[in-house]
């Protein structure tokens, strides 16, 4: 038995999953970091003692104050709606031209360099096209959210559905499955997991675009009441704001997160299924 | 047996051939240039034609004469392109280096692993950008709150991708080392980190992308010099040539640091010489 042990080097890492105390260790440090951080911020709050530093209580407290004012929850719905609009359409639209374009691979060739180089353009110096063109209003800021969004998911799908492995195609050919079962029973099944992975991935690119344009175009939306408390220096309402900012994102994403867990496990090589 | 008993001619499946190298006898590369040529013709004629509003479209050739002119002026120069080019090239240097050296303490320590990769993994589902307004109230308008902001929006990406890099070193290797006997030191520069180099390399490359992306996002939200707030402030006072020149400079100058960068870090990446 220590001969054994002596042979593995300690550099290899091979976590014991199984074990309980392990599992616990894993799931408590990035709660214990998170609490540190904040620790650290209030410590420093206090130190500091400063109207522009405000400690985690002060920022939490102006947070639900401003909750409860009418135009601020205006706001705040008014970017979940544009969000979830935009959002929604990233993934029909965005998946579906992926997928199509992927099932063709001279076209995927053909578009693929002309998409990644848009995708490597800082988009949002391109706003001011999406305003002249669409106005000064949530037209043009859930226009921009989406095309943030868009183009990865279209580049991941088009990858997913041209990563249909070669011999179960192969299998359908000598079955002589039609194209409609092989597109349902092995490609699509096959990029599923890519699927969920550019959910939650364009879910964060969707939301930065339209809190960016919400800054620059300052007409509602969370964005906006960000930017406008600068001039006023409210710095606990600013931090209070990205703190729903944070809590926004994170929600979602957790659950887009458990969903591409589940998936993965179901339909990735080597899965169950 | 199907295939010899059927009355049908066999054909193999479009899912199965290869792809075609030509289509209308033109390559997929070829494809692309007369798609993308197409696309600003189309630009071209709506604006020359007058179906668009010469005020909101400006012909492609003349956004190319006004981004002439400006190379030429030296105040744009120095107040504009210099500033925005310097502060890139310091987000990348200081995200670059931050974020190998994060991702090289996050490999020796597994705590510090544990603890920071669940809130790594959801990092871009927040809008970073958020937070520039508190910086903005703690340090001004200026270069300082940009650089943090933008390192903080491409650091990220570099720790992920060399994390993954100096996990890339085969056990077999790692035992190799442990049986000649090598030092943490010739560790490290003989075995992990030539091992990490092609990951390290494609996060620094997305790491320049996301750099440019943080610096001119910012210098557009809010700022007082730079390519961003340029646009920005074109747009604000109506001035429509300027604006669509600097976007076009903008692409150009995102195009030319991502080719340039890219084929500098290509000769140190040993998987594609």
């Amino acid at each position: 038995m220590t001969t054994a042990e002596t042979v593995v080097p300690p550099v290899v890492r091979q976590p014991d999953r199984t074990s309980r105390q392990s599992r616990i260790a894993t799931a408590s440090a990035p709660v214990v970091l998170t609490l540190g951080l904040v620790g650290l911020w209030w410590a420093t709050a206090l130190v500091l003692d400063s109207s522009v530093f405000p400690d985690p209580a002060t920022a939490v407290q102006r947070l639900l104050v401003n909750l409860e004012s009418a135009r601020f929850l205006r706001s705040v719905t008014g970017t979940i709606v544009r969000l979830a609009i935009s959002y929604s359409l990233v993934v029909i639209v965005g998946a579906a031209i992926g997928f199509a374009l992927g099932l063709s691979r001279f076209w995927s060739d053909a578009v693929s360099p002309l998409l990644y180089a848009i995708y490597s353009i800082p988009k949002v110096v391109l706003f001011p096209l999406f305003l002249l063109f669409l106005g000064l209003g949530a037209t043009s800021q859930i226009a921009f959210a989406f095309f943030s969004g868009v183009l990865p998911m279209i580049l991941m799908m088009t990858n997913a559905a041209a990563a249909a492995p070669r011999l179960p195609l192969k299998l359908a050919a000598s079955l002589r499955m039609s194209r409609a079962a092989v597109i349902c029973k092995i490609v699509v099944p096959n990029a599923l997991p890519a699927f969920t992975s550019a959910l939650r991935l364009t879910f964060g690119l969707t939301f930065l675009g339209l809190l960016i344009v919400e800054m620059f175009s300052g007409v509602s939306g969370l964005g906006y009441e960000l930017l406008r408390n600068i001039p006023l220096a409210r710095m606990g309402d600013i931090i209070g704001e990205v703190i729903l900012v944070v809590v926004m994102a994170l929600v979602p994403v957790t659950a887009l997160r458990a969903l591409e867990g589940r998936i993965h496990r179901r339909y990735s090589a080597g899965g169950a299924k | 047996m199907s295939i010899l008993t059927s009355t049908r001619p066999y054909r193999i499946p479009g899912y199965l051939r290869p792809r075609p190298a030509t289509v209308l006898g033109l390559a997929p590369p070829a494809w692309a240039a007369v798609l993308g040529l197409a696309a600003m013709a189309a630009v071209e004629l709506a604006s020359r034609t007058g179906v668009v509003s010469k005020f909101d479209l400006v012909p492609p050739s003349r956004m190319a004469a006004r981004a002439a002119g400006l190379l030429t002026d030296t105040g744009f120069l120095t107040g504009q392109l210099v500033p925005s080019i310097g502060l890139i090239a310091a987000t990348f240097a200081i995200a670059g280096g931050l974020g190998v050296a994060a991702a090289y303490l996050l490999w020796r320590s597994e705590w510090c692993r544990k603890a920071t990769l669940p809130l790594l993994g959801v990092y871009y589902a927040v809008p970073v950008f958020a937070v520039y307004p508190i910086l903005v109230v703690l340090f001004g308008v200026g270069t300082a709150p940009i650089l943090v902001v933008s390192v903080a929006f491409a650091v990220v990406v570099v720790i992920t991708n060399s994390l993954t890099g100096f996990d890339s070193v085969p056990a077999t290797v790692t035992k190799l080392a442990r049986a000649r006997r090598l030092t943490a030191r010739q560790y490290l520069t003989k075995v992990l980190l030539p091992a990490a180099v092609p990951d390290v390399v494609a996060g620094l490359r997305l790491g320049l992308v996301y750099s440019t992306i943080g610096v001119l996002a910012t210098e557009f939200i809010l700022s007082t010099k730079g390519l961003g707030h340029f646009i920005a402030d074109a747009y604000h006072t109506f001035r429509v040539d300027d604006m669509y020149a600097g976007i076009l400079l903008i692409c150009v100058v995102a195009l030319i640091l991502n080719v340039t960068v890219a084929a500098m870090l290509g000769r140190i990446d040993w998987r594609r010489r």
